[in-house]
Parts: structure tokens; sequence; C-alpha cells
């Protein structure tokens, strides 16, 4: 596998550095290379979160990149900051259960993808999933782990929660397979494909 | 000594873990430290994993006091070090300076930040200057430039081991993205790899009558008289210079018939790496210069590197404006190659800056 970059990007607290830890966590059991840098501002709480994540084959160089071959937002401000990191081989995602003004999208993508995730979490299953359906989405985009080494991730980080809650499990898996499968069709299907 | 790690293992943490793992397994007895960002982790892993071996953390009031606190606990004999970054490193100069001063195995771990003041909490390489010459002495350290995490374990296990050797403050020169991001490495125990830890000892309250039974422990930072100061200073310098081969590290690719010889150091070197073989596969001819140890600089290594290849010009990159590119023309001056700079301050470089660089230069 060539190198493979990814940019997730979304509000303080909507749990975006915390899937990209698990994404990060299993690929490495896939004895992957694999590099994962939170950008971090001076903020603790509120602002835009960016998650830088790449994976290869072979030994990755800078941690930071240009551009992504994936960049997901989860929020319009989060659109607007990672707008830069698309090209022409981008797929640049992002949460279409709000609407998001024209002006905000990146002026170069591959494809612009819309996917209901917040809608689809509220409404199907629970909104603290939210975040695991945009991580099911990551993976459904770019195959960079497999369904199984990512459920074993998430298994891992949040034992604990299962333990006290083993209704919790089923509910984050099926959050992993509803982001999955909404994110493949839209490639396939070309729905809520834009630009 | 103690087991930490057993037998030695991959890992897949960040470079803050990566720090308190090699400290402990270096053998480390204490850390002193102040929190500040992007180096808060080291404290953090290391106050979670310190009891378990029985090592020992003091949060002191301040960056001065964590300093100073290292250089008291050396002195007796304990194997100390400190984790710093930015405005906490402008701050520790005094104690640095005392260690310089005194001859004191000072370990401290440094993860850039953006700068000047505050800057950013996130990343550059604006610290070279500071780390390596800070202070009000002559720049008497050791300082090492890590860009991996496998190195940051190595030379932070290295480290110690020149601190107790030479007796010059050592540090570990990192950065933000060095300390926040996780990428895989190995662990192991220094004796695993038959690396022989330096045993510490107290240099001071040692046993015996002083004149009868051994010198006396002239550890000072004043001096009544400026020629005592002279000879001093005059002696640490003769010593350091002395031990600069020993010390020296650098690493150099396919500059055998480079027509531009990219030097960077730190993170930066990785794209530099990777920007050398793109720019061999369009037919560029580049090579690749980093030293590894800031202080002492690999002079001769650069200069010979550069009369071997007969390269047309020297490229410079590195995330300040120029702390690097100073450090180089004061190692090599005479050298008439001509260098120009890539300098993005505070800021991370990829390969394809690198590249666009060389392209618009050669």
């Amino acid at each position: 596998m060539s190198l493979i970059k990814i940019a997730l990007a979304g509000e303080g607290g909507q749990g975006v550095q915390a899937i990209a830890e698990i994404m990060a966590e299993a690929a490495y059991n896939q004895n992957m290379q694999t590099i994962y840098i939170p950008n971090f501002g001076l903020e603790q709480r509120g602002g835009v979160s960016i998650a830088f994540l790449q994976f290869s084959d072979r030994r990755i160089g800078a941690p930071k990149f240009n551009k992504a071959d994936v960049v997901i937002a989860l929020s319009e401000r989060a659109i607007g900051r990672t707008a830069g990191y698309s090209d022409e081989n981008t797929i640049f995602m992002y949460d279409n259960s709000y609407p998001v003004p024209e002006a905000e999208f990146p002026e170069k993508a591959k494809k612009i993808v819309g996917l209901p995730a917040i809608e689809t979490a509220n409404n199907k299953l629970h909104p603290r999933v939210f975040n695991i359906i945009i991580m099911g989405a990551a993976i459904g985009l770019t195959k960079v782990v497999s369904f199984e080494a990512a459920k074993e991730a998430l298994v891992h980080k949040l034992a604990y929660k299962f333990e006290k809650d083993p209704e919790l499990r089923e509910l984050n898996f099926k959050a992993l397979q509803i982001g999955k499968e909404m994110a493949e069709a839209s490639l396939q299907e070309g729905v809520g494909v834009r630009g | 000594m103690q087991s930490t790690i057993g037998e030695s293992k991959k890992a897949f943490m960040t470079g803050n873990e990566t720090v308190t793992w090699a400290a402990l397994a270096a053998g480390a007895e204490v850390m002193f430290g102040y929190p500040i960002t992007p180096q808060n982790e080291v404290m953090h892993y290391w106050t979670r994993l310190a009891p378990k071996f029985g090592r020992e953390f003091l949060q002191t009031e301040d960056e001065i006091s964590a300093g100073f606190t290292v250089c008291g606990a050396v002195q007796a004999g304990k194997k100390a070090f400190t984790a710093t970054a930015g405005p906490g490193n402008v701050l520790m100069q005094e104690p640095f300076g005392m260690a310089e001063a005194m001859r004191l195995p000072l370990v401290a771990v440094i993860q850039q930040r953006g700068g000047p003041s505050s800057g950013t909490v996130v990343y550059s390489q604006q610290e070279v200057t500071l780390t390596t010459y800070g202070g009000n002495g002559e720049g008497n350290r050791i300082v090492y430039s890590t860009a991996t995490h496998q190195e940051i374990f190595d030379y932070v296990i290295k480290g110690f081991n020149s601190a107790w050797k030479y007796r010059f403050p050592t540090f570990i020169l990192g950065d933000g993205y060095q300390a926040k991001m996780r990428e895989p490495l190995t662990i192991y125990e220094p004796q695993e790899r038959g690396i022989e830890m330096v045993t510490p000892y107290p240099l001071i309250g040692k046993a015996g009558h002083i004149g009868a039974d051994r010198e006396v422990q002239h550890l000072c930072n004043i001096y009544s008289l400026e020629e005592e100061l002279y000879d001093v200073v005059m002696q640490h310098a003769a010593e350091y210079e002395r031990i600069i081969p020993e010390l020296v590290e650098y690493e150099q690719k396919e500059c055998d018939d480079a027509e531009i010889i990219i030097v960077s150091h730190g993170v930066v070197s990785r794209a530099a790496d990777d920007a050398v073989k793109l720019l061999r596969d369009q037919g560029i001819k580049a090579g690749y210069f980093r030293p590894i140890t800031l202080r002492p600089f690999p002079e001769q290594q650069l200069r010979d590197t550069i009369a071997k290849s007969g390269a047309k010009k020297m490229l410079v990159a590195e995330s300040a404006y120029g702390q690097l590119f100073r450090l180089i023309r004061q190692e090599i001056y005479g050298e008439t190659i001509p260098i120009e700079t890539l300098l993005m301050p505070g800021v991370g470089i990829i390969d394809y800056d690198i590249m666009t660089k060389v392209k618009s230069i050669l």
C-alpha cells in the first residue's frame, strides 16, 4: 500500500482525536507504518481540532502534509479550516445533516461527499456514537485498515466503557458498520456527491 | 540495574511517552519539572510510571527551580533529568549555565514550540540557538537533535551516558511534532543491547579527609578573581574540544556525486530524506546531510562532504528563520559553496517544499 493521508477535523469534543487514535492503533496492529499527529491549539475546549493521519507499508517522512487523500470535516468551521488540504485528488467528506454555505467548500476536490452522520446518529442510533459512524466512513472511503482490525482497536480503546454498559458494544459496532456502508454507497452510487 | 522494559518489544506511542520509557530504561532516578506544552506528557507519564519502579518526581514552582533541583540532585549522585519547551527553556538557561560552570551531568529534554515568547504550543525548530549556546557561557553542551521516536529512545539513553561520562550538560532536542505524534518504535533495556550505563556517583560529600584521603571537590559557579575564572573556562574549553571527536554524530546520504547538498536537522530531515530520493528519481543529483549533534557540530564532516561531492550549492532547510543556517556558517567559515535557504519558522516542512525550492535554485 502506498502512502495514504487523511485529515479529520471537527469541533472540540466531537471525538475527532479519539477516532484518529483508534484508527492509528488498528493500523499499527496490522503491522503498518503509521503516524498520527493531533493539531492542538491553545484552546483546551472549543475551536477546531484536526487530526493528521498517515498510513503506509514503508517508512513515513514528515509528520504533516499539504494535501490529503481524504478530508473529513465535521462542522462548518472545520470545512473552512480544512479546505486548503483538498486538491484535485482529494475526497472531501462533510456532514450534510445541516446546511453549509457554498463558499465554505474547497475549490478543488476529486469528489465532495455529504454524509448525514449527525442525523443518523441522533435518529437511528445514539448521539454519542456519531464519531464512530465517521470512523466507519473513513475506513469505508480509504480501506486503510480492515473492518475487523478497526473493531478490535475500538474494543481495546473502549473496553472499560463496554464493561460498564454491554449494550454500548453493539451500538458502536452498528455505528461503525453504518458509517462504512454509507461511505461505500456514496462513492459507488454518487449519493450526496457534489462537484 | 532494575528491569523496566524486560525483553525488547515493539511499541506505538507518542514521543513524550518514549522519553519517559527511555529515561526509565536509562536508570533515571528522579525527574524535576514544571508543566509546559508540548512536553507535559513527559511529566504525565513519568508520574504514572516512576512509582512502579521506585523512581521519584517533584513538580517545582517554576522552570528555574526545576533546573536547579536537577543541579542539586546530580551533585548528590542521583541520575536526574528535566523536560521543558519554549519559555521554559529560556528560564532554565540559568541552571543550565550552572551545570556548565560546575560540570554537572544534567540531562534535559527540549520539545521545541513556536517562538518568540509563548509563540505557539505546537512546533518549531526555534530553540536551536538557545539550546546550543544559551546562557552566559561558551556553549559547552552536548545537544542531540532527534528525528524519529526510535532516535528519541536511543538518544535519551545515550544522553544520560554522555552526561555522566563527560560531565557537560546534555540535551535531547525534539519538537512538538515529535512530542505529540505516535509512531512505531522498539523499546529495550540498554543492557540487552550491550550498552553499559554509567553508574551515577556523588560529586560532593565524598568519604575521607580532604587533603589526606582525597582532593577537594571544588564545584564552583562564582570566582573572586578574574584570573581564576579565566583558568577554569579555558580548561573547560580545552576539555570540550578534546572530546569532540568522540561525541560528533551525523548522517550523510547520496552526497558523493551531489550537485546540491540539502542540510537539515531533527524532524525536517525526514522530509529532506524523502526529497532527495524523489529528486534523484527525477534525475536531479541531490544529497542529504544531517547533523545529529548540533553541539558539538560535525564541522569537519560537513567540510569533507562538500569537498568530496564538488556540489555547486547547499540548501539549508529548517523550521526557524536561520538558526541552523547561522550555526552552519560559523562552523564551516571559509568554505565558498553558495548557501541557499528554506526558512519556515514555526511551521512544518514537507518533501514537496524542499523539492520546489531545489528546482527553483538549480
